[in-house]
């Protein structure tokens, strides 16, 4: 088991870096970040917020390959459970704001003054 | 594969949470069995006995030493056992405030105290919790619960909305918690947070960028949830919307959890940094807090809008105290002083154990002042007008001190407590947060927190003068007694006038509980 760990990544095969990884999650969880604050449609805010989640369990992962351990894979399957969570809540309360209003356009979810 | 070697003692701290759970499930399977008309009274009840018997399980919990559980991935300290009690104290509150509300809109269900349960014992764990992951996982069991209570009267247009922004503001800040927290975990290797304290020091010389990045991160995703400016946009409508016992519960529990978690979090990471960076982020998110959330609470006619924005103050307040709590002399070893040694220490390090103190007593007061004016506002308001918004305007206040009197002089124990002026117990609790804010120097700070409680005194005292001033107004509603709402509202004026006056007990109680581990 060990040695094949040290075939697959054999120094004459180059790796991708951990900092390729990290950049990659960053511009997900920056995309995400801004796809909530501009973005009108309820379902594809909704979206953008599983991008955040999942960009940090990128970070997550990338981290954990660099430290060597396994806190951040058990970490990543943690994120991923509360994901799905809060994805039923998320659409549901989604749904009932469909059949309170007949539609999901952030613009029309605003009875409430300021 | 290994198992880890727990023993039965690893378990004391969770068995309030497991009570509240076993109630939960009590309740949801239940439920199964009963007809669309059988009678549902049972289930407050159990509801408050879960909260009490929990309640009672952290006060027993309150006298072990501080220890780690878990294998450190929580602790068993006085100070999580404390909060606990003020969640277990806002859970009764709230469900007894429950009953006639859900009964006036048909709507008792055991899905909706089972939820309650599953809130608080995600606040519960939230106050132990002593890992980020496990700290995550917490808030997320509480806040998954606390979306579904706020639009649980989803036929309305105003809960679903409410429930809504909830939603995407407080996933999106458990997003940027947890960004927060992978980063820190890459620069320090471990997710326990007295393994963190070692590694952030080097980290910090080697990678500052990560590190700072981290912990704003953790800290910004923190200040969402206890709405402090400028992460409050979703408290106002968030308040208003819910249904009232839920925002009973939101303002005392979700809050006080989220405080325990922030300083757990901060206390434990400040040794690993300079105290100097806690200290002007809570410094100014506090001086932001209080100012806004009081000027945004004066013009506002809505009552429950008006005390979701004095929630926003209140956290505030409380930040000030957080804020001492960083408060360091020059060349100084960063730690707090345990119960045994309050007499000793330097100025500063008294200051900052009164802090702490603080923070727990005005969690304590807010919760009993907040739920109980939550309370009132909800037996005044009717289903039928939610729509039009003007369920909760001050009009409704006018002339109930003639109507019910005892209501009225409730009423105003609460605003006066909110407030913050003697006998009450707001005024003991803001006392000793400024009290401790002027010991470490914050004097600035306290000085603007005095300020803008004396602004705040102007919107809580007219809700009084309506009260007691105004007459009757034509047609106003029949007011419905019912045993269970009297039985809060009697409770909570009791323990904000009593505890006013003699705050002894608990401040002698606190000497115990403000030890938190690892300090």
């Amino acid at each position: 088991m060990a040695a094949q760990v040290v075939a697959r990544e054999a120094p004459n095969r180059p790796m991708v870096p951990i900092s390729y990884y990290l950049l990659l999650a960053a511009a997900l969880f920056c995309m995400g970040m801004f796809g909530v604050m501009v973005r009108r449609n309820a379902l594809v805010i909704f979206m953008c917020v599983e991008l955040m989640l999942n960009a940090a369990n990128l970070t997550f992962l990338a981290f954990a390959r660099m430290h060597g351990d396994s806190v951040g894979h058990v970490s990543a399957f943690f994120v991923i459970a509360v994901a799905a969570a809060e994805a039923a809540i998320g659409l549901a309360i989604v749904i009932a704001v469909f059949r309170s209003r007949g539609s999901v356009l952030v613009e029309d979810i605003r009875t409430m003054k300021h | 594969m290994i198992l880890p070697n727990l023993t039965l003692a690893d378990f004391l701290p969770l068995i309030p949470a497991i009570i509240l759970v076993v109630g939960a499930c009590i309740l949801l399977l239940s439920e199964v069995f009963l007809g669309a008309h059988a009678s549902r009274s049972y289930q407050a009840v159990l509801t408050v006995v879960a909260a009490v018997a929990a309640g009672a399980m952290a006060v027993a919990n309150m006298f072990e030493p501080a220890h780690e559980v878990f294998l450190g991935f929580g602790v068993l300290d006085p100070f999580s056992s404390f909060l606990t009690f003020v969640v277990c104290v806002g859970l009764g509150l709230a469900a007894l405030s429950s009953v006639s509300f859900l009964r006036k809109r048909g709507a008792e269900r055991g899905e909706f105290y089972a939820l309650m349960l599953f809130a608080a014992a995600g606040m519960s764990l939230l106050a132990l919790s002593n890992e980020l992951i496990t700290l995550f996982v917490n808030l997320e069991v509480l806040s998954i619960a606390t979306y579904a209570l706020t639009s649980y009267l989803r036929r309305g247009t105003r809960p679903s909305e409410a429930g809504f922004k909830y939603f995407i503001l407080g996933a999106f800040s458990s997003a940027v918690l947890l960004y927060g927290a992978a980063l820190l975990y890459g620069a320090t290797g471990s997710t326990k947070l007295t393994d963190m304290v070692g590694p952030l020091s080097s980290a910090l010389a080697t990678q500052p960028a990560l590190v700072y990045a981290g912990l704003i991160l953790l800290g910004s995703g923190f200040a969402f949830k206890v709405a402090a400016v400028p992460f409050h946009m979703w408290t106002p409508d968030v308040y208003e919307g819910a249904p009232t016992p839920v925002t009973a519960l939101m303002s005392a529990g979700v809050k006080a959890a989220a405080f325990a978690a922030l300083v757990r979090v901060f206390l434990t990471l400040g040794k690993g940094i300079d105290p100097h960076l806690p200290l002007v982020l809570f410094s100014t998110l506090a001086f932001l807090t209080m100012v806004v959330g009081n000027l945004l609470a004066i013009p506002q006619r809505n009552v429950k809008r008006m005390l979701a924005y004095s929630s926003i103050a209140h956290a505030g307040y409380l930040l000030v105290g957080v804020a001492a709590l960083f408060v360091t002399a020059p060349g100084e070893q960063f730690r707090l002083l345990g119960p045994s040694e309050l007499t000793g220490g330097s100025p500063v390090e008294l200051a900052r154990s009164q802090a702490l103190r603080g923070i727990l007593f005005y969690l304590l007061a807010y919760t009993f002042s907040a739920v109980g004016a939550f309370t009132l506002v909800s037996v005044l308001e009717r289903r039928e007008d939610e729509e039009k918004g003007t369920a909760w305007d001050l009009e409704r206040f006018s002339g109930l001190a003639q109507r019910r009197p005892g209501w009225a002089v409730a009423m105003a124990a609460f605003m006066l407590s909110l407030g913050g002026i003697p006998p009450t117990i707001g005024f003991m609790s803001k006392l000793l947060i400024f009290q401790s804010a002027v010991d470490s120097g914050l004097i600035g700070l306290a000085i603007i927190g005095v300020l803008s409680s004396a602004a705040g005194v102007y919107y809580y005292l007219r809700v009084v003068v309506y009260m007691f001033m105004r007459p009757v107004p034509e047609g106003a509603l029949t007011l419905e007694r019912s045993w269970s709402t009297e039985l809060a509202l009697v409770l909570s004026t009791a323990a904000v006038l009593v505890f006013g006056i003699l705050p002894g007990p608990i401040t002698a109680w606190l000497q115990q509980a403000s030890s938190i581990f690892g300090q």
